[in-house]
């Protein structure tokens, strides 16, 4: 197992880098890449099972997008070829079409997605998180100075019932295609949710998971579960 | 700015608004200058200010630093306005030149110190330019509300005024480079035996260089980002500090400060921890600035009132066991890291309670627990913390990131309410009980502080 964790030194924001920590508990003898801005990336040249990024700071976005630029046809072609990737927080807007600025300004972006984000950088928007993927829920945070528009509906990650998706007037989270997750959801994601973390390790091929600590997370995602639903579904 | 018939509308109002919250017995820090800067939105630009303005903004530290600063100058007879009781955002900082007005809108005093929040940057710059402006550091914060480090540098560069001289930390990369073009005087502390090679914590908010992106090489690293960098590729590096704290004698408490022009004067330490040390440092330049002594200087560190809500250590009576309590504040990592790396190298054997959920924030619903994962659980796991007890809203959270963090599961007592998980400690060979809190916990820290009293004695009694 290979996992290409892509420059750790900016998408580390929130607490996001936890994942990791996660995922090498679950995966002991998982290859770990950590691979920086000024290095190639290993995905263009190797087969990784998992390929990911964290929220950055809005400069260390637009450094990443002209860095992964010349790539955009291997990162299209590993979506097609059911790669796993997973993008979090501000990341997804890399592969958008452009990221507009409060000034009208606008940075081009990997053109993958057919989603564009607009900065707000005077307004911070947070929300908590709760709604279904497939046949599971998710719990979660989200805090951004984005909302993103396009349509989602046919390829959205989570189906919410608290919180806002991918602006103020959608409850469709995030973008999901073959075994692409992007999501705006910042922070321990995979230890928040145990059985997402299990369905992504079997997207990664493993037949039978073991998640470590499973006893522990999913005593705490239970509890969120009903405290979410008790305090946030049934007065929204 | 001129003054309008607008302006004198919203001072006296909040002037008749400050007299009848006294009169009511409430508290007038506020108020005053929410309702100034809503008739007149620049209403911090039309009002008289004192001709001196000390400014002290920053991640940690702001509100010791002014506190200092003001006992200091207090026990020299210096006669100034400050937002020391008021909030530190635009409203409480209009509030305090309110009152330092009399009704035609003149100062009444030549000298302020305000403690300045520095997302509050760009509603407060615009209209009062500090003389000095101390920035203690800059750390990620609340995430929810500062986002991250370079947009709070971002906004301090944007808005401070250029005529501000600014008294920045030299050891921290972040803090140091905000307000490029301004006069800076920089202060460091020299290298220190606990410094180390590499670095210890999880967050580090600046791993490479902002110029060329390599990663910054450091000759020694203090905590998180704090420490001497340089970029292996570039010119970017930790600039050379004006004052150097130097020789730091942590028996007698006091150090040495150097200045660049090879002047050395010795100056005490009301507390000898890093973070405090940083703290009287930044102090003791802003006042050279104003011309007092060191004398002046050590008098009044000599008279300081330590306030007891951040830190305090107890040996209960009738045995050795001691109460420790130290301030964690929630949702800020860098308070937290620092304040459970106290639990691991204060001496003895000990039991570690952690009530540091955000109680303010559960209250409104529940509470972003992500900052737990930038925050150095992992010092907790340590042979000498015999156990750790953890409770609060956020316990099954919190017992999780312990598991994290590789603290054995036998040692880890998690349950949610505080005084029910307090019952459970094991105090057989422990020589200190230390408390990590949040802000919003002081009152469920005295009744740990109670219950533990309570069980000490019953124990000694046997």
């Amino acid at each position: 197992m290979k996992i290409e964790v892509l420059f750790p030194e900016f998408g580390n924001l929130f607490g996001d880098t936890s994942n990791i920590e996660y995922l090498k508990k679950c995966l002991p003898d998982a290859e770990i890449i950590e691979t920086s801005i000024n290095n190639e990336p290993v995905f263009t040249k190797e087969n990784v099972n998992l390929i990911y990024l964290g929220p950055s700071s809005e400069r260390a976005q637009e450094m990443i997008i002209g860095k992964l630029k010349p790539y955009k046809d291997k990162i299209q072609e590993l979506i097609d070829n059911n790669i796993v990737f997973l993008f979090t927080g501000n990341a997804i807007e890399i592969l958008g079409k452009y990221i507009e600025n409060e000034d009208g300004s606008k940075i081009e972006g990997l053109g993958i997605f057919d989603i564009y984000a607009k900065r707000d950088m005077m307004n911070r928007k947070n929300c908590n998180v709760l709604g279904k993927y497939e046949d599971i829920e998710i719990v979660g945070f989200k805090s951004q100075f984005t909302y993103t528009y396009g349509d989602n509906e046919n390829n959205y990650f989570i189906n919410l019932d608290v919180g806002f998706g991918l602006n103020e007037e959608s409850k469709l989270e995030g973008i999901k295609v073959n075994n692409f997750i992007g999501t705006y959801v910042i922070g321990p994601i995979l230890i928040l949710n145990p059985l997402l973390t299990k369905k992504i390790l079997i997207m990664m091929g493993i037949e039978q998971p073991k998640l470590a600590l499973e006893e522990e997370t999913m005593q705490a995602y239970e509890y969120r579960l009903e405290e979410f639903k008790r305090k946030f579904r049934d007065n929204k | 700015m001129k003054k309008t018939f607008k302006f004198y509308i919203a001072l006296w109002g909040a002037k008749a608004g400050t007299i009848l919250l006294k009169l009511l017995r409430k508290n007038a820090t506020y108020f005053p200058g929410k309702f100034a800067l809503s008739v007149c939105p620049d209403f911090m630009g039309r009002i008289d200010k004192p001709k001196t303005i000390i400014g002290v903004t920053g991640t940690n530290g702001k509100t010791t630093v002014c506190n200092m600063i003001e006992d200091i100058l207090k026990e020299n007879n210096y006669d100034f306005i400050d937002n020391k009781y008021g909030s530190n955002i635009d409203s409480g900082i209009a509030t305090t030149l309110i009152s330092g007005v009399n009704l035609r809108g003149k100062a009444k005093k030549d000298l302020a110190v305000l403690e300045i929040d520095e997302r509050s940057a760009s509603r407060v710059f615009p209209y009062l330019t500090p003389t000095y402006l101390i920035c203690t550091n800059l750390f990620r914060d609340s995430l929810m509300r500062n986002a991250h480090t370079e947009f709070i540098a971002s906004i301090l560069t944007k808005y401070i005024p250029k005529e501000t001289k600014l008294i920045v930390n030299a050891d921290d990369l972040i803090c140091s480079n905000i307000a490029p073009n301004n006069d800076k005087i920089y202060f460091s502390i020299d290298r220190l035996e606990t410094d180390t090679e590499k670095c210890n914590n999880i967050v580090r908010d600046i791993i490479v260089c902002p110029k060329c992106n390599t990663k910054l090489e450091y000759d020694y690293v203090r905590y998180h980002h704090i420490g001497k960098a340089h970029c292996p590729n570039c010119d970017f590096k930790s600039p050379e500090a004006d004052f150097i704290a130097k020789k730091i004698n942590f028996e007698e408490k006091e150090m040495i400060v150097e200045s660049k022009d090879g002047q050395a004067e010795i100056i005490k330490l009301a507390n000898t921890n890093v973070i405090n040390i940083y703290n009287i440092l930044a102090v003791t330049v802003l006042l050279k600035q104003l011309e007092l002594t060191c004398e002046q200087i050590n008098n009044g560190i000599e008279n300081l009132k330590i306030v007891e809500t951040r830190f305090s250590e107890e040996t209960i009576d009738g045995s050795k066991v001691k109460i420790v309590t130290h301030l964690a504040k929630g949702m800020n990592p860098i308070a937290c890291s620092r304040a459970f790396e106290y639990a691991k190298t204060t001496d003895g054997n000990k039991v570690a309670i952690v009530i540091v959920d955000d109680l303010h924030e559960d209250a409104k619903g529940t509470e972003n627990i992500a900052w737990q994962y930038d925050t150095d659980y992992e010092f907790l796991n340590d042979e000498s913390i015999r156990q750790v007890i953890i409770a609060g809203p956020r316990y099954l959270d919190g017992y999780v990131r312990m598991r994290m963090a590789n603290v054995p599961q036998e040692k880890i007592v998690y349950v949610r309410d505080e005084i029910e998980a307090t019952s459970m400690a094991n105090l057989e060979e422990i020589d200190k009980v230390v408390i990590l809190h949040d802000l919003y916990s002081i009152e469920e820290t005295e009744r740990i502080k109670a219950k533990i009293k309570e069980m000490v004695k019953e124990k000694e009694s046997k």
